[in-house]
């Protein structure tokens, strides 16, 4: 069995539940967290029309077992969710309606939803699977707060804040500066920004210098749903070089972009790819593909068998190309440049070593430190 | 907050930025080291642990590892932490008068700053400048040096330097008024250069350096006896800068008549003189007529911390500006530059250092002015001045002790020689500061400066050789 290529086919089809399973099993989002064999973690969407997946998760005894039609079942471990979720703040605000957390990795849209959110559709990733409008109004102080209640339950190294889609000079650092304050005031975790790529160079300087160590770019240009603009070639190339300066400023693998696999072909993820990470950025390809019932569920022309080939080209490029693939961690709703590597005959060399090192309590320390040590060093006041 | 990120690979930004903790670990090593040595023969062991302290004090100050005042308040506690001097002992060194004097020098001369007086001063004398180009480059040089003869120099040219922007922006437009900017700016840097050798005002380190030989025991050194001895000097240098600004760059402009109205407007905008600036400037005549006439009697520190007391008397300017404005850490590092003298004036080891590896190379004590003058004058084009006569007064006293030489004659070479740096940047701040406006390059300015070096440094010798034997002050050999 190969785990990756079950991770992928979880993320099509869901799981229905079978006998003996607590309640609740699903987080408030409807995602059930599982870690699969070779510890790699998932977090599948319960498909409640229990008719097109063919996987079933059931209880036997103290054991979790992942039954699959047509071959034998697999044990995994059931991650019960949160109960940080329905704990508030002290001003009020459930955890739930303030963030996500997937694995080690916090999302939180602190002003605006994601593109998904905004369009209606839902999504897996960002929590903003229910309309941000409903969501209560919270503060970079309520946001502290609930990370801290968060870290209570479970280890957390990594709060990503979304500025939602924007079309500001700055890519939205702007609105997202005082939260990224007041988390850097009172938390020692990592934190990245999800952004669109700034129209100069300046405002990525001011990025790293005001305390985020990664950057989640959303290069618009490779989003085929968009109607394409009249200065698509322009726009494309500013953010081509925004992409390769970020890479520069940041960390080696800690500039981001995403990827959505499926709704284009092949071929051209695979160009994006190699477009991004000859600009020492890591490609992050979500596989999401849409819902049972959803309507572009018949656009999606990629089959998990069909996607392998995209993550093993990936994390090959990525091996060779030397760039980290670390800030992708415990991503449990994507399979990361990581997983690729049950794709592919490439030795993941000390990739998986440090991973495994980053997990421990003193690994989580050193990361932490390198991080604050090379702003120190890279950031001169003048 | 203003910031830059350096993108140079890491281990080059790792050891620009932190270069200095394996310099700092190299040093305190080869002090252990040294120190577990044992004093060479003919030293005391007090003696050997006082000169380890004076060379980390060197280092520190000549690299600038440390701020220098702080390297100041080492040069305090670290002989009583070697067992030297007890550390009630090495505090009294830094209560010395000679901290009191420039404490009360530089108040006084951040009063005349923070009250505009000095601005108005300059204005003034900078006025009947206006009538020709080379008349003009005249009165900003002899504004110049007269202000600085009552100021620190770099206050000086920090005051002017915005008027000489003003008025080089109104002769700009045309390029051949570059030639004479960049004219401008070295007649206010040099002419500050020049005027602070004058009187013990202009810059602190002649009251240190008359400091270190009063702690050492040897006298003192009157405000008229230092000023005589160098009038001549002062003299000869302003007359040959004159003549080789106004030969050596061309001045391409006619007329500088535009200059009368920017003057003017910078009077209107100053306002009358009000009361507490006559009273500043009655009270700093009478303060520099005290020092003429009772400097010997009274102490040089009282008078100068009398009219401190008498500036708060009466409110001539209030105390939260001089907090602001004066710099305190000079204070520290002055305070600090005495004691380590003191301590190794107590002890045998400025003796015993001299005496085994400079005095067997020095053949006269005329080879020991000139040694130390140029010394002296080549370290200051590259280290701040206080620094250097700290480093160089000490040894220098030691040297011609041993020659039988005043000691006195040294003060009056290395404190002198120590103001003339006229070619880098940071040699002081009066040239950094003339540096800044953009008009000056090394390589335009490097030739004329050289000429200035070479003829500041002959002159200090025949004034030394016919002038200071007229006053008492003779090198024999």
């Amino acid at each position: 069995m190969n785990i990756a290529l079950l991770k992928l086919q979880l993320f099509y089809s869901g799981i229905r539940a079978g006998q003996n399973l607590p309640s609740p099993l699903a987080n408030p989002f409807g995602l059930v967290h599982l870690v699969l064999p070779e510890g790699v973690s998932v977090s599948v969407h319960l498909n409640e029309n229990g008719t097109e997946s063919p996987f079933t998760l059931r209880k036997d005894g103290a054991q979790f077992l992942l039954d699959i039609a047509g071959s034998d079942p697999v044990p995994v471990e059931w991650t019960p969710p949160l109960q940080s979720y329905q704990q508030k703040t002290s001003s009020g605000v459930l955890v739930s309606d303030i963030l996500t957390v997937h694995g080690d990795f916090i999302a939180v849209h602190p002003t605006h939803a994601c593109r998904f959110g905004q369009s209606g559709l839902s999504c897996r990733y960002c929590g903003s699977s229910r309309d941000i409008s409903q969501h209560p109004p919270f503060t970079p102080r309520d946001l502290v707060e609930a990370i801290q209640i968060v870290e209570q339950e479970k280890r957390c190294d990594l709060v990503s804040l979304s500025s939602g889609r924007v079309d500001t000079p700055d890519g939205g650092v702007e609105r997202l500066e005082k939260w990224v304050t007041e988390i850097r005031k009172h938390l020692n975790v990592l934190i990245a920004l999800d952004l669109v790529p700034p129209a100069t160079n300046d405002w990525i300087d001011k990025t790293y210098a005001m305390g985020v160590d990664a950057l989640y770019y959303d290069s618009d240009f490779f989003n085929p749903n968009d109607e394409p603009r009249k200065d698509f070639e322009k726009h494309k190339s500013r953010q081509l070089e925004a992409l390769a300066y970020a890479s520069l400023i940041f960390p080696t693998g800690a500039v981001l972009s995403h990827l959505v696999i499926g709704l284009e072909p092949l071929e051209e993820t695979r160009a994006s790819i190699d477009l991004l990470i000859d600009r020492g950025v890591v490609p992050v390809p979500a596989y999401f593909p849409p819902y049972d019932g959803s309507t572009l569920r018949n656009r999606w022309t990629a089959t998990p068998e069909e996607a392998k080939s995209i993550y093993a080209h990936l994390y090959e490029r990525l091996v060779r190309t030397r760039i980290n693939p670390h800030w992708v961690q415990q991503y449990d709703v994507v399979l990361t440049a990581l997983e690729g590597r049950f794709f592919s005959n490439e030795s993941p060399r000390y990739h998986l070593k440090l991973k495994n090192f980053y997990e421990t309590g003193f690994g989580r320390s050193v990361r932490f430190s390198m991080a604050r040590l090379r702003r120190h060093l890279r950031v001169v006041p003048v | 907050m203003q910031f830059k990120i350096d993108t140079r690979p890491l281990p080059i930004v790792i050891l620009a930025r932190w270069w200095r903790f394996p310099v700092f670990a190299l040093l305190n090593f080869s002090l252990y080291y040294l120190h577990s040595q044992g004093p060479p023969d003919g030293l005391s062991p007090q003696g050997y642990n006082a000169l380890l302290v004076f060379l980390a004090c060197i280092f520190l100050w000549v690299t600038q590892l440390l701020p220098m005042p702080v390297t100041g308040l080492f040069a305090l506690i670290a002989p009583s932490l070697l067992g030297v001097v007890t550390l009630k002992d090495a505090f009294s060194f830094f209560g010395s008068e000679p901290v009191f004097f420039i404490m009360g020098v530089f108040i006084l001369a951040t009063a005349l700053y923070v009250s505009g007086l000095s601005t108005r001063m300059a204005l003034y004398l900078l006025k009947s400048g206006a009538k020709s180009p080379k008349r003009l480059i005249f009165q900003v040089m002899l504004t110049a040096a007269l202000l600085s003869f009552i100021m620190s120099e770099h206050a000086v040219a920090a005051m002017m330097f915005p008027l000489l922007v003003i008025i080089t922006k109104r002769l700009a437009p045309s390029p051949q008024s570059t030639s004479y900017s960049r004219i401008l700016f070295l007649a206010m840097a040099w002419g500050c250069v020049i005027g602070g050798i004058a009187t013990m005002l202009g810059g602190a380190r002649v009251p240190l350096a008359v400091g270190l030989l009063q702690e050492a025991g040897y006298g003192t050194i009157t405000f008229v006896q230092w000023s005589t001895a160098m009038f001549p000097i002062v003299i000869v240098l302003f007359g040959f800068c004159y003549f080789l600004l106004t030969r050596f760059y061309p001045i391409e402009i006619d007329t500088v008549g535009e200059v009368d109205a920017v003057i003017d407007q910078q009077i209107r905008d100053c306002g009358r003189l009000v009361l507490e600036e006559k009273f500043l400037g009655f009270l700093l005549l009478c303060t520099i007529a005290a020092w003429i006439f009772w400097g010997a009697q009274l102490s040089m520190a009282a008078i100068s911390i009398l009219a401190v007391v008498l500036l708060f008397m009466f409110r001539v300017v209030p105390w939260r500006q001089i907090q602001e404005k004066m710099e305190w850490g000079v204070i520290l590092m002055y305070g600090g530059a005495i004691a380590m003298s003191s301590i190794m004036n107590s002890t045998d080891a400025g003796e015993w250092f001299t005496r085994t590896l400079v005095v067997p190379y020095i053949g006269s004590p005329w080879t020991l002015v000139i040694l130390l003058s140029l010394v002296t004058m080549a370290m200051t084009e590259a280290l701040s001045n206080s620094a250097v006569v700290a480093i160089v007064v000490p040894l220098g006293m030691s040297i011609a002790k041993q020659f039988g030489l005043d000691p006195k004659v040294v003060v009056y070479a290395v404190a002198s020689a120590s103001s003339m740096n006229y070619v880098l940047p940071m040699s002081t701040p009066a040239v950094a500061i003339g540096y800044s406006s953009g008009f000056l390059k090394i390589r335009e300015v490097i030739l004329p400066a050289s000429i200035m070096w070479i003829v500041s440094w002959a002159t200090l010798m025949l004034v030394a050789r016919f002038w200071w034997p007229v006053l008492g002050v003779h090198i024999g050999g």
